[in-house]
């Protein structure tokens, strides 16, 4: 398999994206790694139906 | 006694968060049981199946905070219910720097991000698993609950693209040093490893970090990815990686029994990897293993040892026979009705490797995750002659956060345990991580004292039988952390399963007398 990509991410700073628990972005900050945020919540409100609908769609994303 | 509900529309809060909530909620003066979280169906049924209902939760939605608590009382209710709001603005005071509000618009804001970590409850981490592989990030995904075709198809994208995706369900993995999800933080070294078992990883990685040596990067595959339904897409891609990757000079490969048709694959992969490979692959032949050219290893300790016999370093662990010696030892303190062990686990697979190493020193082990099925305790919260609780397990996590970050789930177990005249060894494992309790040990000390100050006054000796999983660049310090344990007269093992030799010798010992 090429694994240009992940010898990539071993090179380089991590940098990462927290969907969930913002503690887990806090507790990569605390060990000196960036960390963003994204205030996930459940498309359509959690209305399984309607996100159904808007992954048909493409998302909302 | 009556349910009471305090419902805020369009106030939605992480799963982490709703969870330390409930924990908040649990401990107010009034409340007899409760949940906090977002009007999920999920959650509801969970209220519900518990007893606590009321019409006001027919017009929830996900996106409304609930409430739910029997209370003596309104005035109880409403105390408690301002407690959970404090608890959240005290929450949101530890903040990441930058927050947006999808992937596509951090990546956009900064293109330098790299990888993803993924915690949403687990029907909706297949969506943003697959949006994250779709902007380039390599992803770790800690939800769990996700379906096995979703995983695998997940997986199958990662590859296609030449990502990582590590999970669903991966609790543990380092990457450039950072100790993600709940791992613990390790030296960096020259040992690259791919588990399909977090505490396995953890564990191998903590050794390695107390002989002086480390990790290069260590790769979470999730429990689920050797299953033929997944195909080890994860595994085979870690060993790619790692053989590929200067930094890592020896592979160890950690994992249950891998599925009936991943296993020839992994051991075909084996075979031409050009790296020294140590595998741990639970309830496999040896000769199997070893003809792939892998060093077999039986345990998790042993897979520590094994690595470290690579790089020439002895690194002796205490010996079964120096365990029966200070077990004859301690046999010499117990009052007469003292005969049976206790174990109190925060891990569940560190519960499934104290369970097999009891079994053939004393028998039975009853359990609410129990090795045999007949062994099951009829209530988890009563437990009954040899027996090791799994705290982790969904009676006690349900609307709680894991007891590796809320150790609250455990602590009354300690003293109730303790009082039972039954009972000579109490069990305890801790676990270290950057997101878990600051002071894991400190937080039951006085428990501990108390349960052995009470046996004490009745003529009797508790022996407490402790490990610590973590390492010393742990925020926690794992030395600290045995240090306090040992102050207070706790025997602290070096690793689980030297524990519960340990407490199931003593067991065997009173019982030959």
């Amino acid at each position: 398999m090429d694994c240009e990509k992940i010898l990539n991410l071993f090179r380089s700073e991590l940098i990462t994206v927290n969907v969930g628990p913002k503690l887990l972005a806090t507790s990569l900050e605390m060990q000196g790694y960036k960390a963003y945020q994204v205030e996930w919540k459940p498309m359509a409100g959690g209305d399984k139906e309607m996100q159904e609908i808007l992954d048909l769609l493409g998302g909302v994303d | 006694m009556s349910v009471f509900v305090k419902i805020e529309k369009g106030k939605y809060i992480d799963s982490l968060e709703t969870l330390y909530a409930s924990s908040v909620l649990a401990e107010q003066n009034g409340i007899v049981s409760g949940y906090v979280g977002v009007g999920t169906h999920a959650f509801l049924d969970t209220v519900r199946s518990s007893g606590l209902d009321s019409p006001d939760l027919d017009s929830v939605t996900g996106n409304d905070l609930v409430i739910i608590a029997e209370s003596t009382n309104q005035a109880a209710f409403d105390a408690a219910a301002r407690a959970v709001f404090a608890s959240f603005q005290s929450e949101t005071s530890a903040q990441a720097e930058e927050s947006f509000v999808s992937i596509k618009a951090a990546v956009q804001k900064h293109p330098e991000i790299n990888l993803c970590s993924v915690s949403v409850p687990g029907e909706y981490a297949y969506g943003e698993v697959k949006k994250a592989l779709n902007a380039g990030l390599h992803c770790v995904v800690f939800s769990n609950n996700v379906p096995l075709e979703q995983e695998r198809e997940m997986k199958l994208l990662a590859r296609e693209k030449g990502l990582l995706c590590m999970g669903p369900d991966c609790g543990v993995a380092n990457i450039n040093g950072a100790a993600l999800v709940l791992s613990s933080i390790n030296n960096r070294g020259p040992f690259g490893i791919v588990g399909a078992s977090g505490t396995g990883i953890q564990h191998v990685a903590a050794i390695l970090h107390e002989a002086g040596t480390g990790v290069s990067q260590t790769i979470g595959t999730g429990g689920n990815d050797c299953k033929d339904a997944v195909g080890g897409i994860m595994m085979l891609m870690g060993i790619d990686a790692l053989e590929a990757d200067p930094e890592t000079k020896y592979i160890a490969l950690i994992s249950r029994k891998p599925g009936d048709t991943v296993l020839p694959k992994l051991l075909e992969r084996i075979k031409t990897c050009r790296k020294p490979v140590v595998a741990l692959f639970m309830g496999c032949d040896r000769k199997a293993i070893e003809a792939s050219g892998a060093i077999y290893a039986s345990s998790l300790d042993d897979c520590a040892i094994q690595c470290l016999k690579l790089i020439g370093v002895d690194y002796p662990l205490t010996t079964e026979e120096e365990l029966t010696a200070l077990a004859a030892e301690e046999v010499k303190k117990y009052a007469p009705e003292q005969k049976y062990l206790r174990g109190l686990y925060t891990g569940g697979t560190y519960m499934d490797e104290a369970a097999n190493a009891m079994i053939p020193r004393i028998g039975t082990i009853y359990s609410n995750c129990p090795i045999r099925s007949d062994w099951k305790l009829e209530d988890s919260y009563v437990s009954r002659e040899n027996a090791c609780v799994d705290y982790g397990e969904e009676e006690f996590t349900l609307g709680r956060p894991h007891p590796a970050i809320d150790p609250g789930i455990r602590k009354p177990a300690i003293l109730k345990e303790a009082m039972d005249p039954e009972v000579a060894v109490i069990i305890l494992d801790f676990i270290l991580t950057p997101p878990g309790h600051m002071d894991p040990t400190g937080f039951v000390i006085d428990d501990i004292k108390m349960a052995q100050q009470m046996a004490e006054a009745e003529g009797r000796h508790i022996t407490f039988i402790a490990s610590v999983l973590g390492t010393t660049a742990d925020f926690q310090d794992k030395h600290k952390q045995e240090r306090q344990l040992r102050e207070a007269g706790v025997i602290v093992c070096q690793t689980n399963y030297r524990a519960a030799v340990l407490a199931s010798e003593i067991i065997r010992q009173i019982k030959e007398g």
